[in-house]
C-alpha cells in the first residue's frame, strides 16, 4: 500500500518548492486546458451532444419533464475548460486557505461531465441517440454510497490512531451475510444488522491483533482482507451455489420521499433511494457531529493524535480504540449489506477493490466525514462510468477511468496536490510505558 | 517507596515528604531514578512495596486519571498536549464540560481557563492552536492545565530543558507564586544553578535511593557531590592553542526541515583548524538541521558549504565521511547505531566496504573481530562480548562505541551533536578529553550541546544560534546573560531602548 509509506515525513519535494496551493492550481488549470483542447477543439465544430434527465427510478410519473437539451459539444467544452482554466489561476494568485480542496473535486467532476459530452457527441443536430445524465448519477449514486461506508468506516479507525486496511474484507463479508439473511427473512433491516455484526467482528479481530499484541495493522489487515475473499469463495461454492435458495436477488426497493423525490434533475438521485442510501447520510451527519462537537469526538482524536496524552489525563486509550475499530467495522459491513442490495446478489470478487477506494477516498476527504462524501461522489462516478461506458459507446479505454481513483490519491498522498495530514498516532502500536 | 524493573531497582525505599506551598527540589542525574518516582506518584506505574498519603490518607493509582482527580498534576519533560487541538481543548480534555447530546461546552470551557488564567496570572489565549504557540506558551498551558484540574501538587519535570534563559526566570517566577498562594510544587532537575534559585527544600537521590537533603543556601559543589557520589571537577581541562585557518566554511546556508519550513535560514560559520566552535541554542532552532546537512543527511536549499577547500553541498554522506567528516549524530538510537547489531558491526559501520574490513564485496569477520577487540579496549567500553548487541549497552557505553567509531579513522573534522545527553559524569568527562584531544591534533571541532555549561566550558569559540540564523559568534569568557539575550534572539548590539 502507499499509504503507509507516504506517512513518514521525508526530504522536502517539488511541493514545497512550489506551495502546495499553487501546485494545486495549476493541476487545476491543466484539467481545463485538457477538457478545452481535447474535448473541445477535439470535437468538429458542428458536433452537438443530446442529454436527457430522465429520472428513470421513479415508478410513478413526475409533474415535470425538460426533454432532451441538445448543447454544441465543441462551445460547451471550451466554456467548461475555460472555467476551470479560470478557477486554476484564481487557486494560483489569490492562494485561498479553505475549499482549494473543493475546487479540485469540481474539476474532476467537471472532467467526467465533459468526457461525457464528449462521446457523446454527434455529428450534427440529432434526437437518435442521447445520454441520460440523471440515470447516470443514480447509478453513481449506488457506488458512492457503498464508498461513503467504507470511508466513514475508516475515518472512524484512524481518527482513533488504527489504520484500517480490512474495509474490503468487512465489505465481502458483510455483502456474504447480508444476502443469505436477506434471501431467508427477505429483512433488508436483518440482513444489514448481520452485516454490522460480521464488520465488527472482522474489526474486533483486527483490534485484538493490533492492540493487544501490536501487530502491524496494514499486515492485519490485508491479511483479513485476504482471508475474507477465499472464505467467501469457499462458501459460495459450497453453499450457495447449490442452494441457491440463500442467493435470490435482493434488490433493496427505493422509498421516494414525497414532494423531495419530484425535484427536478436532483430529486430522483438523492430522494428515491434504498433505506441504506438515507442511512447512510444520517451516518455521515452523525459522525461528523460526533468527532467534532461532542466530547466523545474530542477524546477519539486526541487518542489518534497523542495517545501518551490522552492517556495523561485518565482516557484509556486502548479501549478508546477497541471501540472506535469495532463500530467502524459495522460501518464497513453494512457497507457491504448495501452494495449487495444494489447488485442484488452476492458473487465472489463482486466487490473488486472497492475498499480499496473507499480507503482513498478517506485520504483525499483528509479524514473527515463530509471530505469523504466528495470524494466518494468524484470516485463513485469514475468508478460507475467505467463499468457502464461500453453501454455509451465510448471511444476510451474503461481501464484508464478505472485507474482514475488511484490515480487522484497517489496524487493526493504523495503531496503533488493538496496538503493531506493524517492523525500523528495513525497506524503506531500504543504502549504504556 | 520501591520500584523493580526485573533485576534493577530503580527506586530503593524511597522516602518524600512535600509540604503545602512549598517548592521542593528533586535533585539527581540522569537514570537517578527521578522519573520513575514520578511516574509511580502520577499513577504511571505501580510500586512494588511502599505507601504513598495524600493528607494522611493512603492512595496508589491506577491510571493518571485518578490522580489528576487526588489533585496531583504534572508538567511533563515532552508536553502531554495535542499539537493540532487548541488551548481550550487540550486544558479541558478528560474533564469537559458538556451540554446535552454529549456536546462540548466551549463557552464554559473558555470562561473557566480565562478565570484560572487571571487567578494566576498565566495569560494565553484559550482558542489558540498549540503547535502555533512557543514553547514557553505550550509548557505555561500544560501548567494551566494542571491548575484547571484542580492540581494542589504540581510535579515539573525537567521543566527548563527546553526554555531560553529568559523563559526559564518567567517559569520561576510563575513557579513562586503559586506556592505562594499554597499549591505545592515538586521540581525534578539535574540543573544545580536552577536548584539553588527555586528551591525551598532540595532532596538528592542517586542510583534510586536518597541521598540527602540540602538548603538552597548550600554550594553547588557541595550539591554536586552529592549528586554524583564524588568530587567533580565542572570545568574542562584543557590549554590554549592558536587556532590555524578555515577547515569548515558555511555560507548562506538555507535548510529545510520536516515540515518544509526553513530551519536554517541564512547560516555564515567559519571553524578554524585546531579549535572548538560550540553551537548554543534553545533546541529546535535549527541546530539539528545545520548539523544534518553538514553530513549531507539534509537537502540543502541554498549556500554552500566548503571542508578544507572542497565543496561537499548535496554530496551523499558516503562522499563526505570519506573526505575525512566524524559525525556524532544527536540521536545516536535513531541515526548513530544498528541498536540489533553487535558491538563489533557497529564499530565498522562507516567503512564496512573497506580493505581491511572486507574485500571484493565479501566482509573479513577476523578483520572486524580484531579491530573491535582493540578498540573496545582502547576505549575502555564496558560490553560483556563484542558479540552481544549495542542495544544492550547502556546509554553511556553505546555513545562511546559511536565516538569511538567516529575517531578510530583519520580526520580532517569532528562534528559531534549533544554528544553528551544522558552520559553519566565519567562518560562525559571521557568524551570530552577525546573532543578536546581532536582539536590538539589540529582539526576542526563542531560541538552542539543545549547545555550551556558544555557550551562554555569546551569551546574555544561559541556560536549562539535563535530561530535558524546566528544572533552572535562569541568568546567563552561571555557572561550567561549576554549567551542567554541571544539565545533568545536579541542581537549583539547593546540594547537601543
Amino acid at each position: 500500500m502507499t499509504i503507509a509509506a507516504a506517512r513518514t515525513p521525508g526530504p522536502p519535494t517539488v511541493r514545497q518548492h512550489f506551495g502546495r496551493t499553487r501546485v494545486m492550481g495549476l493541476s487545476i488549470g491543466v484539467i481545463g486546458l485538457f477538457i478545452g483542447v481535447v474535448f473541445g477543439l477535439g470535437s468538429r465544430a458542428g458536433s452537438h451532444t443530446s442529454v436527457t434527465w430522465s429520472p428513470v427510478n421513479l415508478s410513478s410519473a413526475v409533474p415535470w419533464h425538460l426533454g432532451t437539451l441538445t448543447v454544441p459539444t465543441r462551445l460547451s467544452c471550451l466554456i467548461l475548460g475555460l472555467i476551470l482554466v479560470a478557477l486554476g489561476a484564481e487557486v494560483v494568485v489569490r492562494r485561498p486557505e479553505r475549499g482549494v480542496m473543493a475546487r479540485f473535486g469540481v474539476a474532476g467532476i467537471f472532467f467526467l461531465f465533459t468526457l461525457i459530452l464528449w462521446t457523446g457527441r454527434t455529428l450534427g443536430p440529432s434526437q437518435v441517440s442521447s445520454i441520460n445524465f440523471t440515470a447516470i448519477l443514480i447509478g453513481s449514486s449506488g457506488v458512492a454510497m457503498v464508498l461513503v461506508y467504507g470511508s466513514l468506516s475508516g475515518v472512524m479507525c484512524e481518527r482513533a490512531g488504527v489504520v484500517n486496511i480490512a474495509i474490503e474484507g468487512q465489505y465481502i463479508g458483510g455483502a456474504l451475510v447480508g444476502t443469505v439473511l436477506a434471501s431467508t427473512t427477505h429483512s433488508f433491516i436483518i440482513a444489514a444488522i448481520g452485516g454490522a455484526a460480521i464488520g465488527a467482528g472482522l474489526g474486533w479481530i483486527l483490534a485484538f491483533l493490533a492492540l493487544r499484541y501490536m501487530s502491524d495493522q496494514i499486515i492485519v489487515g490485508v491479511v483479513i482482507v485476504t482471508m475474507m475473499a477465499g472464505l467467501s469463495s469457499y462458501l459460495n461454492l459450497q453453499v450457495l451455489s447449490p442452494y441457491p435458495q440463500y442467493n435470490l436477488g435482493n434488490l433493496a426497493p427505493p422509498l421516494a420521499i414525497p414532494l423531495l423525490s419530484k425535484i427536478p434533475i436532483l430529486g430522483p438521485v438523492f430522494f428515491n433511494q434504498s433505506g441504506f442510501f438515507y442511512a447512510m447520510m444520517l451516518l455521515v451527519a452523525l459522525v461528523s457531529f460526533g468527532l467534532f462537537k461532542t466530547r466523545w469526538g474530542l477524546r477519539v482524536r486526541a487518542v489518534g493524535e497523542h495517545p501518551k496524552a490522552a492517556a495523561s489525563v485518565g482516557i484509556n486509550v486502548v479501549r478508546v480504540r477497541y471501540i472506535n475499530v469495532v463500530l467502524g467495522g459495522a460501518i464497513a459491513g453494512v457497507g457491504g449489506v448495501a452494495f449487495m442490495a444494489v447488485q442484488g446478489q452476492f458473487q465472489p470478487g463482486y466487490t473488486s477493490g472497492l475498499g480499496y477506494i473507499a480507503l482513498a477516498g478517506m485520504i483525499f476527504g483528509r479524514w473527515r466525514p463530509s471530505g469523504a462524501v466528495v470524494a466518494s461522489v468524484l470516485f463513485g462516478i469514475s468508478v460507475y462510468l467505467a463499468e457502464n461506458l461500453q453501454t455509451y459507446q465510448i471511444p476510451v479505454p474503461t481501464e484508464i477511468l478505472q485507474m482514475f481513483p488511484f490515480l487522484i490519491t497517489i496524487a493526493v498522498v504523495s503531496g503533488l496536490i493538496g496538503r493531506v495530514r493524517p492523525p500523528a498516532a495513525d497506524g503506531l502500536p500504543y504502549q504504556r510505558d | 517507596m520501591t520500584k523493580r524493573f526485573d533485576s534493577l531497582v530503580a527506586n530503593d525505599g524511597i522516602d518524600l515528604v512535600v509540604e503545602p506551598g512549598q517548592i521542593h527540589c528533586l535533585l539527581g542525574e540522569n537514570g537517578a531514578g527521578k522519573s520513575t518516582l514520578m511516574n509511580v506518584i502520577f499513577g504511571l506505574l505501580r510500586p512494588d512495596e511502599g505507601e504513598m498519603l495524600i493528607d494522611g490518607e493512603p492512595v496508589w493509582f491506577t491510571n493518571s486519571g485518578e490522580a489528576v482527580r487526588r489533585g496531583i498534576g504534572m508538567v511533563h519533560q515532552h508536553f502531554m498536549l495535542v499539537p493540532v487541538f487548541s488551548v481550550a481543548e487540550n486544558v479541558v480534555l478528560g474533564f469537559e464540560p458538556t451540554k446535552s447530546f454529549d456536546r462540548l461546552d466551549y463557552a464554559k470551557a473558555r470562561d473557566d481557563i480565562r478565570r484560572v488564567s487571571k487567578e494566576f496570572g498565566l495569560e494565553v489565549d484559550p482558542d489558540a492552536i498549540i503547535e502555533e504557540l512557543p514553547v514557553g506558551l505550550q509548557q505555561r498551558v500544560e501548567i494551566l492545565k494542571a491548575l484547571d484540574h484542580d492540581a494542589q501538587l504540581l510535579i515539573l519535570d525537567e521543566p527548563t530543558a527546553v526554555l531560553t534563559p529568559q523563559e526559564i526566570d518567567a517559569l520561576m517566577t510563575i513557579m513562586r507564586s503559586l506556592a505562594d498562594s499554597g499549591k505545592s510544587i515538586l521540581f525534578i532537575t539535574h540543573k544545580l544553578k536552577e536548584v539553588k534559585e527555586a528551591a525551598d527544600v532540595i532532596t538528592v537521590i542517586r542510583q534510586g535511593r536518597v541521598v540527602g537533603t540540602a538548603q538552597p543556601t548550600d554550594s553547588e559543589g557541595t550539591l554536586a557531590s552529592l549528586m554524583v557520589g564524588r568530587e567533580v571537577i565542572l570545568t574542562v581541562e584543557k590549554e590554549v592553542r592558536s587556532p590555524g585557518d578555515d577547515v569548515l566554511e558555511i555560507r548562506d546556508l538555507v535548510v529545510r526541515d520536516d515540515r518544509g519550513l526553513p530551519a536554517v535560514n541564512g547560516v555564515s560559520l567559519d571553524v578554524r583548524a585546531g579549535e572548538i566552535m560550540a553551537l548554543a541554542g534553545v533546541q529546535g532552532n535549527g541546530q539539528t538541521e545545520l548539523v544534518e546537512a553538514l553530513a549531507g543527511m539534509r537537502f540543502v536549499e541554498s549556500g554552500t558549504i566548503t571542508l578544507r577547500g572542497r565543496d561537499i553541498t548535496n554530496k551523499t554522506p558516503r562522499e563526505i565521511l570519506d573526505h575525512g567528516l566524524g559525525h556524532v549524530p544527536e540521536d545516536r538510537h535513531r541515526n548513530g547505531l544498528v541498536l540489533s547489531m553487535s558491538v563489533a558491526d557497529n564499530l565498522v559501520l562507516n567503512t564496512p566496504r573497506r580493505a581491511p574490513f572486507a574485500r571484493h564485496g565479501s566482509r573479513n569477520l577476523n578483520a572486524v573481530r580484531d579491530n573491535a577487540t582493540q578498540v573496545v579496549r582502547d576505549f575502555d567500553i564496558r560490553a560483556t562480548s563484542i558479540f552481544e548487541p549495542v542495544s544492550s549497552l547502556s546509554g553511556g557505553n553505546q555513545q562511546k562505541v559511536i565516538v569511538a567509531r567516529e575517531l578510530s579513522r583519520p580526520l580532517t573534522f569532528f562534528v559531534a551533536s549533544q554528544p553528551t545527553r544522558g552520559l553519566d559524569v565519567g562518560s562525559i568527562e571521557y568524551v570530552h578529553r577525546q573532543i578536546v584531544r581532536q582539536r590538539d591534533e589540529g582539526n576542526g571541532v563542531l560541538i552542539v550541546s543545549s547545555e550551556l555549561d558544555e557550551v562554555l566550558s569546551l569551546g574555544d569559540r561559541i556560536a549562539v544560534m535563535h530561530q535558524g540564523k546566528i544572533t552572535g559568534v562569541v568568546e567563552p569568557t561571555t557572561s550567561r546573560e549576554t549567551i542567554g539575550l541571544l539565545m533568545a534572539g536579541v542581537s549583539e548590539e547593546p540594547a537601543r531602548a
